[in-house]
């Protein structure tokens, strides 16, 4: 058998838990794709889930990092579209098999084993969420809400204790449920995500505590920090109102509830369809809401559930989203009957019933939490374990772990009061203000457990083995002890296992922690899936409060520091915390007390006070004189008058600072307002969009021939590698770095410079991409005893950080000169033509997501149509802060900046013998300064020679092609059809070596006239009227409330560099380098592969550092 | 095993003159739905019969009897507490024999040559315990019925080993608690509203009428299932249909099932289908 099957079948653990890497480091190519083929026979045949989930992943892990490595140098091939087709539209079976086919038909190559990688690691994720979809399906108890076909049928029914009005305001009694937040002491390496619990239940262990939590300086003391409510109403809708996210709705017609991207009601829906008081069944019944509530509440009657966070930020680490789920979850399942205790807190079997259904929630809702969030639901201290499966259960056969795990609630037997008072006392919690997507670790920690690389898997040993020993110091009591232990858990395992699961303001918090307090700093305490949001440090009890402000200070400073180079989302918080021991907790509040928050009324008062009075019903009446009484008797709370007259009255219509400081920003960033007018004019008339990007139909594309690129992956001759040193050595080069952008795609639209920011470690510490370039040219010039200039080019965005960051860090030492090359352009976002949004849904290759993600898009889609519409399409978009309503206007015009702000100019005053630029861009990190790639560019005369790479899977966005029989670089928004960029094997790395004598040539200048800023400019803008304009769509986040981000694209244009090579007058060459020179990293997800495959090793070995 | 009296409790709050509705049986007879219940629990080979009434509604209901009023012996709830204590009122009456009891909201037609009650009663004396008649139900009708919940006795068709007995479950707890293998997925068995319970059920009831507070409602299903934990207690799929004549339109679909069964069925039949014909 093969050794790898062995592997997946075997009963023993240590053969089951041999790392793949023992096995294949040593194969030949031949034997690779032989271990290849046995591998995926046995994933066809094999009707056990988790062993054909590792042996995809383990086809994943061959095709991503050992086929590669056994394929020649200048190895490139052909992605079938078909395939990829079958990839975005999630038939990964289909797409694995249209790959082996061109493998077969072709032979491997660097192109097919990227696209297997890809297919193999989709379909093993899909076939994992199958089976946690199938097992929450058929938890006892969530069944029968699929079944339900009709409103007839429900069978739930409201207890009598809420049916029964009284001569409140509020009419009938009101259900109040408080729940805390959970925080994990260790999760032992991630162990509670579903997927490994399920395949790997006896190392799936968590020691969690309940809390309630304050915010410091604002709450008094700490309470549970969620508060659900639930109440009958007199009209028969269903009312969801999220105090927190200031958002309410009244859901007359069924379909409403199960649209979830709508509004910010999206988890309150999610728990009205997992406690089946709307069942998923009902999905596609497109009946009124009336018919729903009327058997289970009573003619004309209505629901309404409220939500409300105490200003708990998002991101905190404390599983806030999935205790409010479970929070909701309680309160409708004890108002229905489905738990036994109305009031109070939970019995045990409740307490799971309701953990089952947060789960179903989550699921719906498209989060995927752990399964040990739900923590709060339950008291104080306890230990939850992963369970294995036994007959009669739904996993039986099929996993080896159940989908819910035990929980094991420590007593003062386990924890003495004085343990727990001391953790309190000891521990300080914070949020530091970063809120990033944890998804990817999860992913992340899915594969490399079912890998089982040797020093991960001896990592998540260690992890459980610390687990125990931090469980042995909180039960002696010895706080201190924990410390340690949390603080080798997330300097140890967790970060062997996930690298990125730390940062560099974590880093630094923690040794300033631990340069201030020393012995009295006891540990760092990792919340949930990374750092950087929510974290726990641990000081000596005696300087708790010294260490709370401390941090307080200390975190808003170091967040003033980096909030160009790390996705801040909010200003950091400390928090007071105490351990909550009931857990979740009701009350009926009855004739006395049955009246929501006053944030309620604030958020629903002003409305009920525009509406026509005959609109109201009786009951919102009576809460409204009951208000006006208050108002009357002087007890209507003073913030409450001061939020609703700040509602009520109209607010002043004034010229805000944003506003101003965008009308500067245009203003000193050189907007024009003319070709902006022209833009959105154009736009409206169709005469530019999305589908006028792209060439005519009838363009010939097709790929280029050996003789249109130059092949250098096999090395260069020595008389070009001599010819480029002796021009490195006489001061004819300098390099220019392309730092103008915010990442978008890096930060998922958080507007930080990519350039500064610190997203890997390097020599012991975390460095940035500014100083992984700078430090190259350090190496180039100590190598050739040569004085590189380097430039970075910078836009509105980054102009100002990257200049102080250059500054505070003196260059980092580099002793040639370092220039920074301002935009001289800039342009206005503007909303997306609703025309434009449908032809980037519809007619652009997009990815199919999971069944219930996709759900949630298409809903989204929907209500962004509405956006665009409603705010007016093509109007300028200035909702957000004005860094983020203004855009660079394409790479293409780096260049021509240097020409304009007279970098250029002294770059060649002080450096006279400069006749090269080498231009790439930020995350091209190897892409260096190399003499042999310079040394043909000199010999080929080119103007401008471009660096290309052979196409994998993910490098997208066009390619090098013959377009009507000329060799040049084409950009994927302009290629006719999807499938065209599917035929070019060469995909473009933008780094360019340019003659600049040659350059100012086309531009019709030369040297003496760049001093000529009139002639400068008009040469740059006849130039640039030769060159396409395109609309492009971008992402941007709006942030708001307690670190809540919103997505909106935004229309925006650009020129791009690659269009040079379509002029005829531009002398091009192409050159072939290898992978690791020419490979880009757009996205933090491809950090771990990019570690894994060397090619972070080959960047260092470029570095001097 | 000796089961020679029958309790019918007719007394709960909306149901005190549901018995005395008028009907025409399977003859074309014209009867009342008392008289229908009376006549079925006869068929069981007992010989008493009393009724738990509201009180002031014996002479009603006697009336409503007809000829068989004679074997009647009524018992009025004052102060009700609910079905338990109705039937607790008969602990007298039933002795310290095993008793027939059957609710008075129900019509019951059998699919088989022997009536419902008949079928039950067979059980009981051949098992020597006690037995429910149960009926496999929707999961939509849960918040209607006792559900019991137990396991199939093997080689005994449509009959059940009883673990336990829960009133109007929701469908979580049903399908948590209450799932009987067998059964199509999302049908429960509900009871069917007829039983031969042992006399121990009033000692049952009354430990119950002590431990709850006064004015408390006293609920039939717990008590159930604490006789199932105490003395074999078997289920019955009774060959037959139940018709609640307390829901809105039950009269009328307990009618037509009679007719449709009885022998002016093409009569009953030709006028439905016209009736459906004509109406827009």
């Amino acid at each position: 058998m093969n050794r790898l099957i062995e592997i997946i079948t075997s009963d023993k653990d240590s053969v089951r838990n041999t790392a793949l890497e023992t096995v294949c480091r040593d194969l030949s190519g031949s034997e690779l794709l032989e271990a290849c083929q046995s591998l995926d026979r046995f994933r066809r045949e094999t009707t056990n889930l988790y062993q054909r989930v590792r042996a995809l992943f383990f086809l994943s892990s061959l095709y991503q990092d050992y086929v590669p490595r056994s394929l020649p140098a200048a190895s490139e091939g052909h992605i079938p579209f078909e395939g990829y087709t079958h990839l975005l539209e999630r038939r990964f079976r289909e797409a694995v098999d249209s790959f082996l086919d061109q493998q077969r038909d072709h032979g491997p190559d660097i192109a097919t084993a990227s696209a297997l990688a890809v297919a193999y690691q989709k379909l093993g994720l899909q076939a994992l969420a199958n089976q946690v979809r199938r097992s929450v399906r058929t938890v006892a108890g969530n069944r029968w809400m699929f079944r339900l076909g009709h409103p007839a049928e429900h069978p739930l029914r409201m207890r009598r204790e809420l049916l029964r009005p009284n001569a409140t305001p509020s009419g009938y009694p009101i259900l109040q449920e408080t729940t805390a937040v959970r925080m994990d002491f260790s999760h032992s390496g991630w162990s509670d995500i579903f997927f490994l619990a399920m395949d790997y239940p006896e190392g799936a262990r968590v020691l969690n505590a309940s809390i309630d939590l304050g915010v410091r300086g604002r709450d008094e003391q700490p309470r549970p920090p969620i508060e659900t409510y639930l109440r009958v109403i007199d009209r028969p809708v269903l009312r969801l109102v999220s105090i927190d996210l200031d958002c309410q709705a009244e859901i007359e017609q069924l379909p409403e509830v199960f649209d979830f991207a709508r509004d910010y009601l999206g988890l309150l829906k999610a728990a009205v369809i997992a406690t089946g008081l709307v069942p998923s069944g009902l999905e596609s019944c497109e009946q009124p809401m009336a018919q729903v509530l009327e058997p289970m509440i009573g003619s004309g009657l209505g629901l309404e559930v409220v939500s409300k966070v105490n200003g708990i930020p998002k991101g905190s680490r404390l599983a806030v989203s999935t205790n409010l789920l479970g929070s909701l979850i309680a309160l409708c399942m004890r108002a229905t009957h489905q738990v036994s205790s109305l009031t109070g807190t939970l019995g045990e079997r409740d307490r799971r019933t309701v953990a089952a259904r947060c789960i179903l929630g989550e699921w719906l809702g498209g989060s995927g939490g752990g399964w040990q969030d739900s923590g709060g639901i339950w008291p104080g201290i306890k230990l939850i374990r992963g369970e294995q499966t036994r007959a009669g259960d739904p996993e039986a056969g099929i996993s080896r772990g159940r989908l819910l795990p035990t929980h094991e609630v420590w007593g003062d037997d386990d924890v003495s009061p004085a343990a727990r008072e001391k953790l309190q006392r000891s521990l300080v919690l914070v949020h530091g203000g970063m809120a990033q997507n944890v998804g990817p670790i999860l992913e992340m920690v899915t594969e490399k457990y079912l890998l089982r690389s040797t020093a991960e898997w001896r990592a998540r040993q260690d992890a459980g083995r610390l687990l125990d020993e931090i469980m042995q110091s909180l039960r002696e009591g010895d706080i201190k002890s924990v410390g340690s232990g949390t603080t080798r858990n997330f300097e140890g395992p967790l970060q062997t296992i996930i690298p990125w699961c730390t940062n560099y303001f974590t880093d630094q918090l923690i040794q300033r922690s631990r340069e201030r307090f020393a012995d009295d700093f006891w540990g760092f305490w990792m919340l949930g899936g990374m750092a950087g949001g929510g974290m726990g440090l641990i000081f000596d009890p005696a300087r708790q409060e010294e260490a709370k402000d401390w941090l307080q200070a200390g975190m808003s400073e170091m967040k003033h520091d980096l909030e160009t180079s790390l996705p801040f989302a909010m200003e950091p918080v400390v928090y007071d915390f105490r351990i909550n021991d009931h857990g979740t907790w009701a009350t009926l509040l009855g004739d006395g007390d049955a009246r929501m928050p006053d944030a309620y009324y604030a958020l629903m008062a002003p409305n009920w006070i525009r509406a026509e009075p005959r609109q109201l019903t009786p009951l919102v009446r009576r809460e409204l004189e009951s208000l006006s009484d208050q108002q009357a008797g002087g007890g209507l709370p003073e913030r409450l008058r001061s939020q609703l007259l700040t509602r009520l009255l109209p607010q002043p219509v004034s010229r805000s600072d944003a506003e101003e400081s965008l009308e500067t920003l245009l203003d000193r960033n050189g907007f024009d307002p003319l070709q902006h007018e022209q833009i959105r004019a154009d736009l409206r008339a169709s005469r530019i969009g999305l589908s006028q990007n792209r060439l005519p139909p009838n363009t010939q594309i097709e790929d280029v021939r050996e003789q249109d690129v130059t092949e250098t992956r096999d090395g260069v001759d020595d008389s070009h590698r001599r010819l480029g040193e002796d021009a490195i050595r006489q001061g004819e080069t300098a390099v220019v770095t392309l730092a103008a952008g915010a990442g978008s795609r890096w930060t998922e639209g958080a507007g930080v410079v990519k350039a500064l920011h610190p997203f890997s470690r390097f020599a012991g510490r975390h460095r940035r991409f500014l100083e992984v370039h700078l430090a190259k040219t350090r190496q180039t010039n100590r190598r050739y005893d040569a004085s590189t200039s380097h430039v970075f080019t910078t836009s509105y965005l980054t102009d100002e950080p990257v200049r102080r960051h250059l500054a505070d860090v003196s260059n980092y030492g580099l002793d040639s000169p370092v220039l920074v090359s301002p935009g001289a352009a800039v342009g206005l976002r503007m909303i997306p033509m609703v025309r434009d949004l449908r032809f980037s849904w519809e007619e652009t290759a997009q990815e199919l997501l999971d069944e219930q993600q996709q759900k949630l898009r298409e809903s989204l889609r929907s209500a962004l149509v509405g956006w665009a519409r409603s705010v007016g399409e093509a109007a300028d978009y200035t909702d957000n802060l004005p860094l983020q309503c203004l855009h660079p206007v394409g790479h293409w015009y780096e260049m021509p900046n240097l020409l304009r702000n007279g970098t250029l100019n002294r770059l060649l005053n002080c450096q006279p013998n400069l006749k090269y630029l080498l231009l790439h861009n930020i995350d091209t990190l190897g892409a260096d300064l190399d003499a042999g790639l310079l040394g043909l560019h000199i010999a080929r005369d080119n103007c401008l020679s471009y660096e290309v790479v052979a196409r994998r899977l993910e490098d997208r966005g066009g390619g090098l092609a013959r377009i009507d029989g000329r060799t040049r670089l084409v950009e994927g928004l302009a290629l006719p059809r999807e499938s065209d960029e599917f035929k070019l094997r060469y995909y473009n790395s933008l780094t360019t070596w340019i003659t600049i004598d040659r350059l100012l040539e086309c531009f019709g200048l030369d040297r003496p006239q760049l001093a000529d800023a009139d002639a400068v400019d008009g040469a740059v803008r006849r130039f640039s009227q030769r060159l396409p304009t395109y609309i492009t769509l971008k992402d941007v986040k709006k942030r708001w409330g307690h670190g809540h981000e919103d997505i909106f694209p935004v229309a925006q244009f650009e020129k791009l560099w690659g269009d040079m090579s379509a002029l005829p007058d531009v002398r091009c060459g192409f050159f072939v380098v290898p992978l690791r020179r020419g490979q880009q990293l757009k996205q933090q997800s491809q950090l771990d592969s990019w570690l894994r495959d060397g090619s972070a090793g080959y960047v260092d070995q470029l570095c001097e550092w | 095993m000796n089961i020679r009296r029958a309790v019918i409790t007719a007394a709960g709050p909306g149901q005190a003159t549901l018995p005395l509705q008028q009907i025409v049986d399977g003859t074309g007879r014209q009867t009342t739905a008392l008289e229908m219940i009376i006549t079925e629990t006869l068929s069981g080979g007992v010989d008493d019969l009393c009724i738990v009434v509201s009180p002031g509604q014996e002479a009603a209901f006697r009336q409503a009897a007809g000829s068989q009023s004679d074997r009647l012996t009524f018992l009025p709830q004052s102060d009700p507490r609910g079905y338990g204590d109705a039937l607790f009122r008969a602990r007298e009456f039933v002795g310290d024999d095993h008793f027939l009891h059957l609710v008075g909201d129900h019509l019951y037609l059998s699919r088989s040559e022997d009536r419902c009650v008949k079928q039950l009663v067979e059980i009981a004396h051949a098992e020597k315990c006690a037995v429910s008649g149960v009926q496999p139900t929707r999961e939509r009708y849960l918040p209607y019925f006792g559900v019991v919940g137990g396991t199939p006795v093997r080689n005994r068709p449509n009959l059940y080993e009883v673990q336990s007995v829960v009133e109007k479950p929701t469908p979580t707890q049903a399908e948590q608690e209450l799932t009987v293998s067998g059964l199509r997925s999302g049908h429960y068995l509900c009871l069917f509203g007829i039983h031969v319970l042992p006399p121990t059920v009033m000692d049952l009831l009354g430990d119950a009428m002590q431990e709850t507070q006064p004015g408390e409602s006293i609920p039939l299903s717990p008590i159930l299932s604490r006789l199932a934990g105490q003395e074999r207690y078997l289920a019955l799929e009774v060959d037959g249909v139940r018709y609640d004549i307390g829901v809105q339109y039950g009269l009328l679909i307990a009618q037509l099932a009679v007719a449709l069964k009885g022998s002016d069925r093409d009569r009953v039949l030709t006028d439905l289908v016209e009736l459906l014909a004509t109406q827009t």
